[in-house]
Order: C-alpha cells, then structure tokens, then sequence
C-alpha cells in the first residue's frame, strides 16, 4: 500500500469506529470499547510503520473550487508530522487501555469511546495536514469532541458548563485563527503549508500580524493567557479525557501548529516571536503559582500543563539559535530554529509524563473511590505500590530529576533562554522551582504519611489494563529524552535541539530541583489543611484567587456582552422583524386593503369609475400624456 | 318658422328629461319619458325623417314605456316613496354631468362643425320609404339579418330568465 | 338664430348628459334603466341630424337598429330585474351589494 492510502487508513479506522459506535451500538457499552481499542491499535501499527520505516510523503486532492481559488485535502507527512503522529497514537493507545478498566462501570460508555474515536480522527487530521484550511476543519473538530469528552457526564452542570466554556473559549481563539489564515492567503495567496514556507524563502514579505492572528488559535487550543480559564474546568470530565486531550495531544496541536508555520514567523519582524515569547512566560509563570493552592488531585495537574504548555509556547518564541557547525571544510555558522526543535522535544517528553501523571492520578481516584481532594489522601504508597512507583516517576521527571525525560528537554528549553534573553531566562529558572515545589507538595500529600480519609484507607490497587499503560509511560518517561532511541527517523525535528554544552545549565537544573523539591518536601506537613494556607493565609488566597481572571470573564459576559446582546436583540425585534420585514408586508397588505375596499357592490360606484376611465381615454385620445 | 319650433321643442325635451332624472316617483319619472320621447320625435320630424319620428312612437313610446310601466306596476314596492337626494349624491352627479359634457363638446367641436346650412329635401315624400328599402336590403342587409338572429335570442333569454327553477328560495 | 347641425349636436349631448347625470344620481333600478334609454335616443337623434346635414340615408337607417336593438335589450334587461326582485325582493340599487367585499 502506497504512503498516501496508508494515511487515509490512519484516518478511516477511527472515523469508522466512531461511526459504528455512533450509529449501532449505543447501547453495548462493552462492544464499543473493544472496537474503539481496536481501532486504537490499529492506528499505533500503521503509525509505526508509517514512522519507523521512514516513509515520508506529501499528496494532496482538490475538494472544493471556487473560481481560482481552491481548498484541497492533502498529507504532508515529514519529520515533524511523524513525529507528533508517534505521541499521537502511542499516548492514544495507553489512554484507550485505560479507558478500558476505568470507564467500566460507566452505564454511557459507548458514548465515550464513540467520542475517544471522533477525536482521534480529529487530531490524526491536524497532524497529517498539508494546508492552513483543512487543519482549521480538523482543529474545530476537535474542539467539538473535546466539548463531547469534557460533557460526558452531562448530568452534572459543572460538566456541561465546563464543556462549553472549553468549547466558546477555544472559538474566540479560532476567530483570530481563521482571521489570520485569510490574511496568510490575501499575503502571500497559499495557503498549504508547503507553498508558504517556499513564498517565504522566495522573499515574500510578511506584515506580524499574519503569524500573530495565527498564533491566537494556539492561544485558545493551547490555553495561553488570556485564553487559558476553560483548561482547568475541563478537568470535569473523566481522567482519561484529561489525560489524553487536555495533557498530551489537544493543547499539544497549538504548539504543532506554531511549528508548522515557523516560517512566517521566521520572516515575520521579531516582534512577533516576542509576543509568542512572553504570553508563554506569563502563562507558565502565572499558572505555577496558581497550582501551588489547589486542592484536587485534577486541577494541580491541570495547572501544571498550562504552565508546561507556557514553556513550549515561549521556548518557540525565543526562536533561532546561531550555531556554528564544524565540519571538514571548516567551521560555519547556521540559523537554526531552535525554538521549534526545543518545544517539539518538550513537547514529547511532556506528552509521556504528563499522560503518566493523569493516568496515575485517574488510578489514585480509582482506588479512593471518586475523592480528588489531596488533603482526604494520604499513606497510597502502601495501600498502591506500582501507582506509587509510576506516579513517582512522573514527578521526578516533570521537576527536572537528572537523566529522566522531563531534565533534557527542559535543559534544552533553559540553554535557548540563557542564549537569547536573560531575564526570560531568570524567570523560567524560577517557574521550574516553583514547579518542583507544587508537585513535590502533590506527591508528598497524596502518597507520604498517614491515610487521612475511609476512602485512603480503603484504597486498593488498580487492575491490568490500567497498570499496563501506567508501566509503558512510565518506561517512556525515563528513557524518552534519550533521542538516540528514536533512530534517525525524527532527525528533521531533533537535529534542532539546541544541546548544552558545559555545565552552567547542569548545575542551574540541580540547584532547581533542590530547592523546589526539597523545599515541598521540608515546608508540608501531611495534614488535612494546607500548610501554606495556615502559614501565610494572606499569599495563599492570593494565589488561590487565580487573580480573579474567571470572576472578570463572567462580568464581561453577563453585564456587558449580555447587554450588548439584548440590544441587538431590541433593534431585531424592532427595525429588522419589525419594521422592515413586517412593515413590507403590511405595506402590500395596505395595498391589497385599499384595493379590496373599491369593491363596494353598489352600482352607483362603478358607473363613477366607468366615467373616470371614459375621461383619461378621452384625455389620451386628445392627445395629454402624464404630466 | 323651423327654428323657433326647434328651440321650443328642444326646450320641452330638456325639461321632460330632467324630470325623467329628479322624478321622486317612479310612474312619474316613465311617463315624463314617455313626453321627452315624443319631443324627440317632433325633433326627427323637423329633420324630415318622418318614418323614424312615428317609429319612434310606435316602437319606443308605445311598447318600451309601457313595458317599463308595467314592470313598474309589478315590482316597485316603494311606490312613489323613493328616498330624497342626498347632496353629496346631487353634487357628485352634477360634476360627472358636467365632466361628460365637457369631453363630448371637446370631441364634437374638433371636427368641422360650422354653419351649416340645410340643404334641401332630395327625394318626394312617396318615395321616402324606397330609399331605406334601397339601403337596409343592399348595403346593410347583414345587419338587418343579425337584428332577427338577436331578437330571436333575446326572446329566448327573456323566457330563460322568467322561468321558475325548483328548489331555489328567495333570499333577502 | 338658425338651427344648425350645431344646434341639433348640442341637444344631442345635451339629453345624453342629463341621462348620464340620471345613472349617477338615482337608487331606483328601474328609474335608472329609463335615464339609459334616454341616453339611447340621444344618440339616435345626433344620427339623425349627421345624416340629414350631409344629406345621407345611413344614418336614418341606423336609427332602425338602434330601435331594434333597444327594444330587445330593454326586454331582457327588465327579465334581469324582475329576477333579481324574485331574489332580493328589493329594486334600489343599494341593497343589491353582495359582490361589496
């Protein structure tokens, strides 16, 4: 089977599972499972044939035409796609697993693994696509499955108002989104991926606000400042949800699709990467200090992401690095774009733990029975040995411990920061301390100490299909920095790693994980009350007002936006229904009044009407023409 | 001598005419007809179309007008109590009359309407009748035949229109 | 003052105008039918004097199917009203409305 035929099959699998679990078998929850998972499957075998046998390949099709202008459907499979179509299916796959234990006392399963499929054929397509458009189609799609996902328990209204949170917030960003994907074309008339960058190099010149305007669809999929409230109240839906759309894969597809169109920004004046640069370093800044007061399992890790998203988003901004390459004619210089090869790594390797991390958590709530708030845990490190374990992993590596995943790619990100600016540097330095502290603080709350509730101490261990993907990741977060291990199949993406060399970050990283990790582990005490809260109440409510950014968006939109809509709503009713359409029709319908009230039945009437017409033809025949 | 009797004649008929129009009563109003019909047929004596003045008598004043008498006599239940003129009836009526007249005088008086005098009368008394012999059975002898074929339908509508139809109740 | 074809044009519309003014002004069916009949033999009377003034017969023998044609339709005209009566039990014009919307 040819390249292109392969890729269609990646996207038919789930698109028919979905189809078949939407159409047939709502009701057998257990079927459903098994197709979706098989599907699943399915997907990680064309995946890894597709990316470790090297097939790289563009096609593309003509669907729609409209005069000169055309929107084609096409595959542009290089380096970076198979990449992200790795995370993609292999993240997929544990979390599919997963679903499988975890979801199985659920009486709607069906709909959830109809929904799970649906948004692997969305993100499938994201990744494969070859032009702005038919990502744009896909990246709604999977805004809609998120919005599916996230309301699956649409009983509770916390869920559902959740889900269209998520949903609204994400189509503001995807306004700004299609906004620049029509500038892109008006600019530089393309808009496949392909086409742009080779206009770009060609010498097209592009105004920042095409890159930026593209950017905010990142900033809303992405969850960057201002955009990023519907992230953690997408934690409504189940863990595995979290664990696959809002950890590893969705909020993912922003930083891909910033990769995809380096190019304009690389020919963009630099004030647009300074723009992507510093609403990630806000965004990773702000989000860790918010973590550090939650209190549910779910939303510390959900903070967690956006701050690690915040790192992506700014190690893209920071841009290219010069490097000098020496080879046997002599040393040279080169721009490489950094930015792209460190968010990409870090991508990866957040996308193992992070999967890692809800997964566990999902178990830690499996085995409490549905408790998500830390300060009911306490003492699972015996009640659940291998979550333990894996859990640990996960935290080791998010804060940096030497030699796991998390520590490379986060020296990576450090290294271009200490290159480019130091003061972004500085405050990255500290957004990964304070990453180290909250989770520490996590880890020790959930698992050290002394069961604090019944349902701690009743906590048992998980079963099989949720402990094989917990193994799996946690096997991938230790080794999947090490990108010899990778072969030389992402070398399009990974040769643009910026590698540290001396020991400045070594020793930067190390200092880091002491203080944050050994601060968390000294500063909390196992309790059912915060520490922090009891220490210095006053910071704490601080952070744990998040700023009041939620309390100003629900101001906006009920005291102006719904004003403002009742005013449209007022000049409808009273111009447009009103007056104009209504008014129309009464007009002709005063026509047809007046005319009805000619028809008076009498005679004498009529024989007036006779004489007037006996008069104008008089008229006429003497020879008076309208005035 | 013609014309004094001219202006009398046309006088008496105006006069008849508008008591036809203002006649409260009905049987009034026919016979007020009946007399503006025969200064109409003095006018067409003064003309020297004799045959068509007794015709006219004959034909109009003598059936037509008793006709419309005795429809009268069978149908008008108001008698000789119609309602009195509204004015806003009179003035409308009044303004058409004159509308009328004005667009018949602006026809009438385009073509050559000057002095003209009466020539004089061509054929002898005897022979009157010969001459519209020559022309209804030459030149308008179609005519003449499509007037039977309508009296024969018009008699044949008129016993159509009088019969009784079972089954139909008069409603007010 | 000589009566010319003038004269006798002018009384011709004279009397179809006072039988026009008799249509628009009475309620009385059977009255207004007797204004149309004046109105009839206003124009016959303007036939009459044209034919005379050029010295013609066409117009005389014209006068012959205008009488014909007035006889007959006075005749089914009045079966019309009788009808009507037979219906409406009523001859003034104004209650005889049922084609008023």
């Amino acid at each position: 089977m040819t390249p292109a035929s392969l890729a269609i099959l990646l996207l038919l699998l789930p698109l028919g599972s979905a189809a078949l679990i939407g159409l047939f078998l709502r009701r057998q929850g257990a079927l459903a499972s098994w197709i979706s998972v098989t599907a699943a499957t399915g997907i990680a075998l064309v995946a890894g044939h597709l990316v470790f046998r090297g097939l790289r390949f563009e096609a593309a099709t003509e669907w729609l035409r409209f005069g000169d202008f055309a929107i084609s459907l096409g595959f542009k499979f290089d380096d970076l796609a198979a990449l992200m179509l790795a995370i993609v299916a292999l993240v997929g796959l544990c979390v599919h697993v997963f679903s499988l234990g975890y979801m199985h006392d659920d009486p709607s399963r069906a709909r959830y693994f109809g929904g799970l499929s649906i948004f692997m054929f969305s993100m499938l397509g994201i990744v494969l696509a070859d032009n702005l458009f038919m990502m744009f189609i896909f990246w709604e799609l999977v805004g809609f499955s998120s919005w599916l996902l996230i309301n699956h328990w649409h009983e509770k209204t916390s869920a559902s108002d959740a889900a269209k949170k998520a949903f609204i917030v994400n189509r503001v960003g995807d306004f700004g989104f299609l906004l620049g994907i029509i500038a892109c074309y008006w600019a530089l008339g393309a808009v496949n991926l392909t086409e742009i960058a080779a206009k770009v190099h060609g010498g097209a010149t592009v105004v920042a606000a095409i890159p930026l305007l593209l950017f905010c669809g990142a900033v809303g999929k992405s969850a960057q400042m201002p955009l990023h409230v519907w992230l953690p109240d997408a934690m409504e839906g189940p863990t595995p949800v979290s664990a696959l759309i809002h950890a590893a894969t969705m909020v993912a597809a922003g930083i891909y699709m910033l990769c995809r169109i380096e190019p304009l920004f690389a020919a963009a004046p630099a004030i647009a990467l300074n723009v992507v640069m510093w609403i990630g370093v806000i965004t990773a800044l702000y989000a860790a200090f918010c973590a550090i007061a939650q209190r549910d399992i779910k939303k510390v890790l959900a903070y967690s992401t956006l701050s690690q998203l915040g790192y992506m988003v700014a190690a893209f901004g920071l841009g290219s690095l010069q490097q000098t390459l020496h080879s046997d004619a002599g040393s040279f210089d080169v721009l490489v774009s950094a930015g792209v090869g460190a968010a990409m790594f870090h991508l990866t390797t957040h996308a193992f733990f992070k999967a890692l991390l809800f997964l566990g958590s999902g178990a830690v709530i499996h085995a409490c029975h549905h408790e998500q708030d830390i300060f009911a845990m306490g003492g699972l490190r015996k009640k659940t040995p291998l979550t333990f374990i894996t859990f640990t992993i996960g935290v080791a590596a998010i804060s940096g411990f030497p030699f796991l995943a998390g520590f490379f790619s986060k020296d990576a990100i450090l290294h271009l920061a200490l290159e480019k600016n130091h003061f972004v540097f500085g405050i990255l330095a500290f957004t990964a301390v304070l990453t180290a502290f909250y989770m520490t603080r996590l880890w020790k709350l959930v698992f050290l100490g002394a069961p604090r509730s019944e349902s701690a101490e009743h906590a048992h261990e998980v079963g099989p299909t949720m402990a094989l993907p917990l193994v799996v990741l946690a096997v991938l977060s230790v080794f999947g920095g090490y990108t010899a291990i990778y072969g030389h199949v992402f070398d399009g993406v990974l040769s643009l790693v910026p590698h540290a060399e001396g020991s400045t970050i070594l020793m930067v990283s190390l200092v880091i994980l002491i203080v944050g990790a050994g601060g968390a582990l000294v500063f909390y005490q196992p309790a059912a009350t915060d520490t922090f809260e009891q220490k210095f109440p006053g910071l704490f409510s601080l952070l744990a007002s998040k700023l009041f950014i939620d309390e100003a968006y629900n101001y906006y939109v009920a005291k102006i936006q719904q004003r403002f809509a009742m005013l449209l709503n007022f000049f409808e009713q009273i111009v447009l229904a009103g007056l104009i359409i209504r008014g129309l029709a009464g007009v002709v319908g005063l026509f047809g009044l007046g005319a009805r009230a000619l028809q008076t039945g009498r005679l004498s009437a009529y024989v007036y009407w006779f004489l007037i017409g006996v008069v104008l033809l008089w008229g006429f025949a003497a020879g008076w023409t309208f005035p | 001598m013609a014309d004094i009797l001219f202006y009398i004649t046309a006088a008496f008929t105006v006069f008849c005419a508008f008591g036809v129009v203002f006649n409260r009563n009905t049987v009034n109003a026919a016979l007020c007809l009946l007399l503006s019909l025969m200064g109409v047929a003095v006018l067409f004596a003064l003309l020297n179309a004799y045959l068509l003045a007794v015709l006219l008598v004959l034909v109009y004043a003598g059936a037509v007008v008793a006709l419309f008498l005795f429809i009268v006599m069978l149908l008008d239940t108001q008698g000789g109590h119609n309602r009195p003129f509204k004015i806003i009836s009179l003035v409308a009526s009044f303004g058409g009359l004159t509308l009328l007249l004005c667009g018949v005088s602006a026809i009438v008086t385009r073509g050559q309407l000057t002095a003209h005098g009466a020539p004089a009368v061509s054929a002898p008394v005897g022979s009157v009748l010969k001459s519209y012999a020559e022309l209804l059975f030459t030149t308008y002898l179609l005519p003449v035949e499509i007037m039977g074929f309508l009296l024969l339908i018009a008699m044949l509508g008129v016993i159509v229109l009088c019969k009784k139809f079972e089954g139909l109740e008069d409603v007010k | 003052m000589i009566a010319g074809l003038n004269a006798y044009i002018a009384l011709s519309a004279l009397l179809f105008a006072i039988g026009f003014f008799g249509v628009l002004l009475r309620k009385n069916t059977l009255v207004i039918y007797m204004c149309l009949e004046l109105m009839l033999v206003a124009s016959t009377l303007a036939l009459v004097a044209f034919s005379r003034f050029n010295g013609t017969m066409d117009g005389n023998v014209f006068v012959f199917f205008i009488l014909t044609v007035a006889a007959a339709e006075v005749a089914v005209g009045l079966a019309i009203i009788v009808a009507l009566f037979r219906r409406r039990q009523t001859v003034q014009v104004d209650e005889l409305d049922s084609l008023k919307h």
